[in-house]
């Protein structure tokens, strides 16, 4: 048989077959009514409907595999795209837990505003991201270093290299500060993992100690009562600042809450709780000033070997703290 | 506004107050004869942190209360006290104002990172601020 006359011309829209000369719907070929559409006109001619309706017939089905395939090509055009789509949002979610990406997904809300719109902070995320792949590098530089024959005075100086790099981060996160103090205690800037487990901005100074304690290796008798002594000092650091924290939440509450019912004009309570929210400024700057304090202070207290230790298991403890939260973010949910 | 309760120091009787009247002419004698005087304004939470800090040694500080009306004559006592040169390069003591043994120690992070680095304690045993 001759189909030259019957091309099936690909519609735009797929899943909708149109056969030239016949004109058929997607439903139509479903449903199978073709046949029934056409039959009346051919039935005049005997001869000519055996083979007219035969061609339909072998058109119809013709029309209606293509058709199937054509679907079946869609529906796995859909799926990879699903894929590729669950893909870059676990890509899109990473770089943004790293702050390499400004501006987020569906969850930013305001929080997104916040971000675009200031450019002290656009400034920190940018800075943030190039820290932590910096953190990355020499954390992995540290580990070659020591399992390498060096000597102390390049170690020393590895020491050095790593003590500072997390003081720029204060640095960083100072003029952050200023710019918007509550992005940085909301922990936008730090993988959910990170931020669990943080205080007042950033991580727990005691808590460090504890991580890091198990890995500076052998310890004099003198090194560990310091270590005691300053896990002791950093506690009641800690708790002296949380409740002052603590106190300012009650002053702003009260503040705020001054004259409630009143004639009106609030203004001056709303002035008044400005002031008070500055001293979160402050707050975040002397947290920050207690870890460099502790990190100082420890490194007094250590050889090279055992304060280069100490830094790269630190900085182990928070690449897996980050890849965590990596992992939590792209965990497969179950479907509702 | 909160209102701050005096704090007695224990070997000395002098009470703090933020009142207009004599505050700023007593400064000079507040931190002869008291071994830590905490300097700093009214709800000041730094201040809360400070005290707290030094409570953890044992030590009770004498705190004067900073308001509006008396800052700027406190400001020039203690100012006097720092020797004007420092508080030239200080600009105006930062607050809160921490002085041990009559003379100015710093604001919180001096506190802090004396108390981290375990230089603290030693310094309040010589200004006689404790008595172990």
């Amino acid at each position: 048989m001759n189909f030259a006359s019957t091309q099936f011309v690909p519609s735009r829209r797929m899943g909708i077959c149109e056969p030239l000369p016949q004109i058929g719907m997607w439903s139509d070929y479903k449903e199978n009514n073709y046949l029934d559409t056409s039959t009346p006109a051919i039935l005049e001619v005997d001869s000519r409907f055996d083979n007219q309706q035969l061609r339909r017939l072998a058109q119809n089905r013709e029309a209606a595999r293509k058709c199937r395939l054509r679907k079946k090509a869609y529906v796995q055009q859909l799926e990879n795209s699903k894929l590729r789509l669950m893909q870059l949002e676990q890509e899109l979610e990473r770089a943004r837990q790293q702050g390499l990406y400004v501006g987020g997904g569906l969850d930013t809300g305001q929080l997104g505003y916040s971000r675009t719109t200031n450019p002290g902070i656009a400034t920190f995320e940018m800075a943030y991201g190039h820290w932590v792949e910096e953190q990355n590098k020499k954390t992995a530089d540290l580990r070659n270093a020591l399992c390498s024959d060096i000597t102390d005075l390049e170690l020393s100086s590895f020491v050095d290299d790593g003590m500072n790099h997390y003081f720029d981060l204060f640095l960083m996160k100072e003029t952050a500060a200023k710019a918007d103090v509550f992005y940085l205690m909301s922990g936008m800037w730090e993988t959910s993992a990170e931020h669990f487990l943080s205080w007042i901005g950033g991580f727990r100074p005691s808590e460090l100690l504890k991580v890091l304690e198990p890995h500076l290796g052998p310890l004099t008798e003198k090194q560990s009562l310091e270590l005691s002594n300053l896990k002791q000092s950093c506690q009641q650091a800690e708790d002296a600042l949380s409740q002052g924290l603590e106190r300012l939440h009650q002053i702003l509450s009260e503040t705020v809450a001054d004259g409630l019912l009143g004639e009106g004009n609030y203004l001056p309570q709303i002035n008044a709780a400005l002031e008070k929210l500055k001293a979160m400024v402050r707050f975040v700057g002397q947290a920050d000033h207690l870890r460099k304090e502790t990190l100082l202070q420890i490194s007094r207290n250590l050889n090279n070997r055992q304060a280069a230790q100490g830094l790269l298991a630190l900085g182990e403890y928070f690449q897996r703290l980050r890849v965590l939260s990596s992992f939590w973010t792209s965990r497969p949910r179950e479907s509702s | 506004m909160q209102q701050a309760l005096p704090y007695i120091n224990l070997p000395f009787t002098t009470t703090s107050n933020g009142g207009a009247t004599t505050t700023a002419v007593e400064v000079p004698k507040l931190v002869a004869e008291n071994a830590v005087v905490i300097f700093a304004r009214s709800g000041c939470c730094m201040c809360h942190v400070v005290k707290l800090l030094l409570h953890g040694h044992g030590v009770n500080p004498t705190i004067f209360d900073i308001d509006e009306q008396n800052e700027a004559s406190v400001t020039g006592e203690l100012s006097k006290i720092i020797g004007i040169g420092e508080a030239k390069a200080a600009g105006r003591p930062q607050f809160p104002a921490v002085f041990v043994g009559g003379k100015l120690f710093g604001g919180l992070e001096e506190v802090m990172a004396a108390h981290i680095s375990g230089e603290l304690v030693p310094m309040l045993r010589k200004a006689r601020a404790l008595w172990l």
